[in-house]
């Protein structure tokens, strides 16, 4: 039997071990992002990095339906993940870095 | 053997059954992607397709998610640990603020383009374009046209 064109067309895991690693990375840069936020923002940070535990254990949920059908709900962790970071850094852009730059900002 | 008439028409019937559905060798292999029962008889129909398709689109996803986190940590760096600008104290957030915002449009974009083209792909017709690398080009001129003026307006002052 001749080899295929595409090796994953003998081994279709490698495609999901590809989108294992994926996730890994993603719940990774949730980490970072936390820890860097640590440094000026307490808070804010440690929801970040409690949210990297989330990440990573939507990414190893069943992803499909038994019918094949993929579940949207955990992608929609990651979105909802990412769009409460960015809130959270505007309010932290805002208020976190004490009454001085906000009153700059006002004064303007 | 049936007759020329007869092959002709199954062969159609069965032509307009499947229209252009991604069909990948090795789909049967696949394990969690049973074939929708009763795909094949209606014209049109929906059917999953092969399981690498749907987890590079999930991939993908997860890619756009991390450029959004990444455009985040930027504008909050930004605001947070640059030293003010001399002269313009605005600058940091007018910089910054746009980048978190970009972060969050991105996020909730990749999460409907991941939508619009599983569907497109359970329809077997062509994937719509995504309009995020625009989205991205865009901020990120704007923002470095922004940053230009504001050191700008610094240097001035």
């Amino acid at each position: 039997m001749a080899l295929p064109d595409d090796p994953e067309d003998a081994d279709p895991g490698l495609a999901r071990e590809r989108t294992r690693l994926a996730w890994a990375r993603t719940s990774i840069a949730f980490a970072a992002v936390g820890a860097a936020m640590l440094r000026k923002e307490l808070i804010p940070g440690l929801i970040v990095l409690a949210a990297t535990p989330l990440v990573y254990a939507a990414g190893r949920f069943a992803s499909h339906t038994p019918r094949g059908r993929p579940r949207p709900r955990r992608l929609l962790v990651v979105t909802v993940t990412v769009t409460l970071v960015a809130a959270l850094a505007v309010v932290a852009a805002f208020l976190g870095h004490g009454p001085t730059s906000l009153r700059q900002l006002l004064h303007v | 053997m049936t007759d020329s008439g007869d092959g002709h028409s199954d062969r159609e019937s069965r032509a307009s059954a499947a229209p252009g559905a991604p069909a990948a060798p090795g789909a049967q292999d696949a394990p969690g992607t049973p074939a929708a029962p009763g795909a094949q008889d209606a014209p049109g129909a929906e059917t999953e397709p092969d399981a690498r398709f749907t987890l590079a689109n999930e991939r993908t996803f997860l890619a756009w998610n991390r450029t959004a986190l990444a455009l985040i940590v930027a504008g909050l760096g930004i605001v947070q640990l640059l030293p003010p600008f001399p002269g313009v104290p605005w600058g940091r957030h007018a910089l910054g603020v746009p980048l978190i915002v970009l972060g969050a449009g991105v996020a909730v974009t990749a999460y409907v383009e991941w939508q619009r083209t599983q569907v497109a792909m359970r329809r077997g017709v062509a994937i719509p374009r995504s309009v995020l690398p625009q989205i991205l080009a865009a901020t990120i001129t704007g923002v470095a046209v922004l940053s230009a003026a504001v050191l700008l307006v610094s240097a001035l002052r």
